[in-house]
């Protein structure tokens, strides 16, 4: 099990300067994730959920304020975190096992607990038989199972996943959202989901931060107490996922009164 | 001990399928039956006209004639001399060209200074035919194999510095990043993202240049020297020898053929992790 590490963002904004105008993309950012929990960050398109992620990534270094990771300001990617992008992103001319290897390449380990290592990722995300496959040989659901396991084979603190399952169908989707869920209970690894999809962020969370755009700022902070294994059909679920889209102006309300008020809509028809 | 059988049965293939996949190989190399067809229908064509005399036995001898003169060149003749001779300059100004080509392309494609560099240059010099360049060649280096394999080099040379170029700086923006995640050393990044996606470019030029190769050593050959299959053309031509005229070009385009599908399948085999490449 790895060291699961605990992010602090503090006072994060970032801006684009274009022809002097300046673009505010995120404004006055704060929330710590604690030691492996999993968050995650809820949005609709273009409210800088991802560049958020791709800061903490270290990919983006221009923002004002701090960002710490068990106490100690990040600089640059690094190998305390692992990422996950929407496209899985594997390598096409090499293996399963030569992709999940690359995130090996620099962590001074042995050739043999490397190798112990992509085996075990391998078992873990359930690719055990497709160690020589190439990406095209895989699946949508299987690349990115494969994506994730390279995120997480040098054990990385914080694992950020930026729509990992965004391209996938509904029905690969769920299943890989409870492949997630038993991953992060193995694995213990501290992680923040970027997601659009309020019920993956529900299904998946302790704490769900909802954010909205122009500029991108946090809106309201959920924290999600539904015991486990989450019922995605229970009432407490649907109540959760209510108020999220309420937050996110996703939700309308007359449909709730019309509800409560024992109208029939047929009849209004 | 008694687990020896059960050791080495999972090591590879066994012998039917790895006979199974190298006929299937052959099969592909070959193409299918159909393409058969019309190189049947051009003989039984030729062989009508030879008979009807359509044209004159001296300009057109039936391919019966044609097949003898072969076997006279190749028994009481040099034929294989000079075949080799033509692949001798071919291979060494492949190897020499491609390999200066990749090399550059691959300096260049890292470094935009050493592009600009090389830029004008290469971009002139691109512009004058390899042919053009034989007169002067011969001048300095005289009419023996040095002169060809230069020029012929310089031929190959320019498709495989393009395409290894064009194939680095086409690399995707997002392979790189996931490389700068992984902390990839600069050396990690050229060996594992960079050349590996230059790849394709880089098959596909050698594949050209294999047989532009092959094609202009006829040139060369029928322009200066005293030995290749194109000085043998060029003086059938002279000595108005239009059966081994013949034999020539059937040699030729036949090889030609040989050369290209063997460059397809090493493409095929080097790039058998892309999608779809088996069509």
């Amino acid at each position: 099990m790895s060291v699961a590490g605990k992010l602090e963002i503090k006072s994060v904004s970032k801006h684009y300067d274009v022809d002097q105008n300046r673009l505010q993309v995120l404004s006055g950012l704060s929330f710590d994730v604690h030691s492996g929990h999993f968050l995650s960050i809820v949005g609709a398109s273009g409210c800088g959920k991802s560049t958020l992620l791709r800061l903490i990534s270290g990919l983006d270094d221009d923002y004002e304020g701090d960002i710490l990771l068990s106490g100690e300001h990040i600089y640059g990617p690094s190998l305390k975190r692992g990422i996950v992008f929407q496209d899985h992103r594997l390598l096409p001319w090499l293996t399963l096992e030569q992709n999940i290897g690359l995130s090996l390449e620099n962590t001074g380990w042995s050739a043999r607990a490397k190798k112990e290592a992509i085996r075990a990722q391998i078992e873990l995300v359930g690719l055990s038989g497709f160690e020589k496959a190439y990406t095209h040989q895989l699946s949508g659901g299987m690349a990115q199972r494969a994506a994730i396991a390279r995120a997480l084979a040098n054990k990385p603190e914080i694992l950020l996943l930026d729509e990992p399952l965004g391209a996938l169908d509904a029905i690969t989707r769920i299943r890989l959202q409870e492949e997630m869920l038993r991953i992060w209970r193995v694995e213990g690894t501290t992680m923040i989901l970027v997601t659009h999809d309020v019920d993956e962020a529900i299904f998946l969370s302790n704490e769900i931060v909802v954010m909205s755009s122009n500029p991108g700022r946090i809106t309201k902070r959920f924290l999600v107490n539904l015991a486990t294994p989450r019922d995605r059909a229970s009432a407490e679920f649907i109540e959760l996922k209510r108020q999220v889209l309420v937050e996110l102006h996703l939700y309308r309300q007359q449909s709730k009164d019309a509800q409560e008020n024992g109208i029939d809509m047929a009849s209004l028809i | 001990m008694g687990d020896v059988s059960i050791v080495h049965t999972p090591v590879g293939k066994t012998y039917d399928t790895r006979l199974r996949d190298h006929l299937l190989a052959l099969k592909m190399r070959l193409g299918s039956p159909i393409g058969l067809i019309l190189p049947l229908v051009i003989l039984l064509l030729w062989q009508t006209a030879a008979t009807f005399q359509w044209v004159e036995p001296v300009f057109l001898p039936a391919p019966r004639k044609v097949a003898v003169a072969f076997w006279v060149m190749l028994t009481k003749q040099d034929l294989i001399f000079d075949f080799l001779a033509s692949i001798s300059i071919v291979g060494q100004s492949f190897i020499y060209g491609s390999t200066i080509g990749i090399g550059l392309g691959i300096a260049a494609g890292l470094s935009r200074k050493f592009e600009q560099f090389l830029g004008v240059t290469v971009d002139t010099i691109r512009h004058i035919p390899g042919i053009a360049w034989l007169p002067l060649i011969v001048l300095w280096l005289g009419i023996g194999a040095p002169a060809k394999i230069l020029v012929i080099g310089k031929s190959v040379f320019f498709p495989l510095f393009l395409n290894t170029l064009q194939g680095i700086r086409s690399v995707e923006k997002r392979h790189i990043e996931l490389g700068k995640v992984l902390l990839l050393s600069r050396r990690q990044m050229v060996l594992k993202v960079i050349l590996p996606s230059a790849m394709p470019s880089i098959m596909v030029s050698l594949r050209y240049a294999a047989g532009l190769a092959w094609a202009l050593v006829v040139v060369a050959e029928g322009l200066s020297g005293l030995e290749g299959l194109g000085f043998l053309i060029f003086r059938a031509q002279g000595l108005l020898l239009t059966d081994q005229l013949l034999v020539c070009m059937v040699v030729i385009g036949v090889v030609g053929f040989i050369i290209d599908r063997q460059m397809y399948a090493l493409q095929a085999r080097i790039l058998r992790w892309q999608q779809g490449f088996k069509g």
